[in-house]
């Protein structure tokens, strides 16, 4: 449904001086930046599937969302989504995707919803008996049939989420972008967006695109996850996968006896891995793999043990690992994009 | 096209809900305008205290002029300027992106989505002044005349609309605050005196390339020295060349769109 081809993107932005001094010297000189958004990126999404694309602010998703909805027009590169060259903007292609972008609305704010749903119903053309069908059952599965008629500022922030998605999805589009769709909202309010994510997925089989910060939506929502820096696609694979090639270390907390005085750690137990955490209650160390057993051993041996626990590295931490180049595995040997799975 | 009209009936229908939720805004329009016309009159009537034409034109057809001037602009105030003041903003804020993703021309869009309904009662009374200027004109007008210079002020409407399209397109490369609207609003006034004041390359700029004779001056003209199929021809090529312009720039400035980071 999606295959894209090494696209890319550049922006030019103009540097300027801080101050007024260098105000008026960019009035007669102007340096131009070259900002390079999206490097050479390529991957493929099928039917039914949602995957997440994760990256640090500024990492290119966006764009990449952007160029693939049709909104900016890549440097280089190819892309189609249901056959159709989004930037090409046909009506056939945009009759059948739909964007969401929870930090941007697309709603009349001094309608109510009602009123904006007509109009989006004119817009896409469809036919009364569908709008109504589509519209019962996504109020009904959303929990905003009450809201309905409420001017949408009057709303709160997550009624309002649950609207632009209603909005969205009136159409019954077969690839929906989801730029951060819970941001902003309170836990109860994220996941009943999830649900209802994962809900739709199972009834209309769209293929969806979400980017998102919060680790959460990822995980309940993505099989499979794009790793995005500096524009660079450097991971396209399941999340399981990151966790089994990037979390080449493992927590041990070692909780110390009260009745005991705090003992001073060896060299040899500094040198087990990272200490992370060392006071009057407990020792937590970072060690490869590898090392668990042995190291938990030497722990229990120089330490006054109450009490042991290995723990896996959240899927988070690695990730922002990934993100903030201290992974363990350097980015040039990182994979490259694995095939999609459908 | 009936898809179209489907929509615009819906504009309608919201703007004037909207609308109506502002009152004081709603009287505080009729009153500007009203004071705008009122200006002109007078201008046009103190000048005629001094001479006894303009441009070829008594005091009688000068306020024909006029009327057609305000029955234009409130139609551009109605349909046209509550879109125009948002472009800018959007263009320069990353906010045409859902306009991009509907299934609908943007330009259509973002040009006539919300009409002043607040203006429309300026535009009643501006069709209220145009009528009695031409009911107190002394000298029979031919039907068939009445009828061109009908329809050549609607195109009047939409070159106003497309030369302000055409002057707030470059936003889209300048990211300045309105482009070179400001611009194309200085040179919009040489439209507001009849055509035929300027001589030489002013007049023939007028009438081509800056085509703004086209607004009111020459549809009155039309009405006054009977409609040729040369006058209407050479109106239709100038509107059409301008918005055919203004079409193809405006697709170029999508190109040259960048959103914004979200």
């Amino acid at each position: 449904m999606i295959q894209v081809h090494k696209l890319s993107k550049a922006f030019t932005v103009h540097k300027k001086d801080p101050g007024l001094l260098g105000s008026v010297r960019s009035l007669f000189r102007r340096e131009q930046v070259v900002k390079q958004a999206v490097r050479e990126v390529s991957l493929s999404i099928e039917e039914g599937e949602i995957v997440g694309l994760i990256g640090a602010n500024g990492a290119g998703k966006t764009t990449l969302i952007k160029m693939l909805a049709g909104i900016i027009v890549p440097s280089a590169g190819e892309a189609t989504v249901l056959g159709h060259v989004p930037w090409k903007r046909d009506d056939r292609f945009r009759q059948q995707i739909a964007l969401i972008m929870g930090q941007k609305a697309q709603l009349w704010w001094d309608l109510p919803a009602a009123d904006c749903f007509l109009l989006l119903k004119e817009i896409y053309r469809l036919p009364e008996a569908q709008y109504r069908e589509t519209l019962d059952y996504l109020t009904e599965v959303l929990g905003v049939r009450e809201q309905l008629n409420i001017q949408i500022r009057r709303l709160s922030l997550g009624e309002r989420m649950k609207m632009e998605l209603l909005a969205a999805l009136l159409h019954s589009p077969r690839v929906v972008f989801l730029d951060e769709p819970t941001i902003g909202l309170d836990l109860t309010a994220q996941r009943a967006i999830r649900e209802f994510i994962l809900q739709y997925r199972e009834q209309h089989r769209p293929a969806m695109l979400v980017t998102s910060h919060y680790m959460e939506d990822i995980q309940r929502l993505c099989e499979r996850i794009l790793i995005i820096r500096e524009g660079e696609l450097i991971y396209d694979g399941s999340l399981r996968q990151v966790m089994e090639k990037f979390a080449t270390h493992k927590r041990i907390t070692v909780h110390l006896r009260p009745d005991k005085p705090v003992p001073e750690l060896s060299a040899e137990l500094r040198a087990l891995g990272e200490v992370l955490q060392r006071d009057a209650e407990l020792v937590k160390v970072e060690v490869p793999r590898a090392d668990v057993p042995a190291a938990s051993a030497k722990l229990l041996q120089e330490l006054p043990a109450a009490d042991l626990v290995i723990d896996e590295l959240d899927i988070g931490t690695v990730i922002e690992r990934i993100l903030s180049q201290r992974a363990e595995v350097p980015a040039s040997e990182l994979p490259a994009s694995e095939p999609s799975a459908s | 096209m009936t898809r179209y009209l489907r929509l615009y009936a819906s504009f309608l229908r919201f703007s004037f809900s909207r609308s109506l939720e502002f009152r004081l805004d709603f009287f505080f329009r009729v009153g500007m305008d009203a004071l705008w016309y009122a200006v002109h009159l007078v201008f046009f009537g103190v000048l005629f205290q001094h001479t006894g034409a303009l441009g070829g034109w008594n005091l009688d057809q000068v306020l024909v002029f006029a009327a057609a001037l305000f029955f234009v602009d409130a139609i551009y105030m109605t349909v046209f300027s509550n879109n125009m003041w948002m472009l800018p903003i959007l263009i320069n804020r990353g906010d045409l992106d859902y306009y991009l993703v509907r299934p609908v021309s943007p330009l259509f869009f973002l040009s006539v989505r919300d009409f002043a309904a607040n203006s429309f009662l300026n535009l009643v009374l501006a069709v209220s002044i145009l009528a009695w200027a031409l009911l107190r004109y002394p000298e029979p007008l031919p039907l068939l005349s009445v009828a061109a210079f009908g329809v050549l002020l609607l195109l009047g409407a939409l070159l106003t609309y497309t030369m302000g399209m055409l002057f707030t397109i470059p936003i889209f490369w300048l990211h300045s605050k309105s482009g070179l609207r400001e611009v194309g609003w200085s040179l919009g006034r040489l439209g507001a005196r009849p055509h035929r004041i300027y001589t030489g390359w002013t007049r023939t700029l007028l009438l081509t390339l800056l085509p703004y004779a086209f607004v009111a001056s020459y549809p009155v003209y039309v009405l006054f020295n009977g409609p040729s199929w040369q006058a209407l021809a050479h109106t239709a090529a100038v509107v059409g060349g301008a918005f055919t312009l203004m079409v193809l720039f405006w697709r170029q400035g999508l190109r040259a769109y960048s959103s914004a980071s979200s």
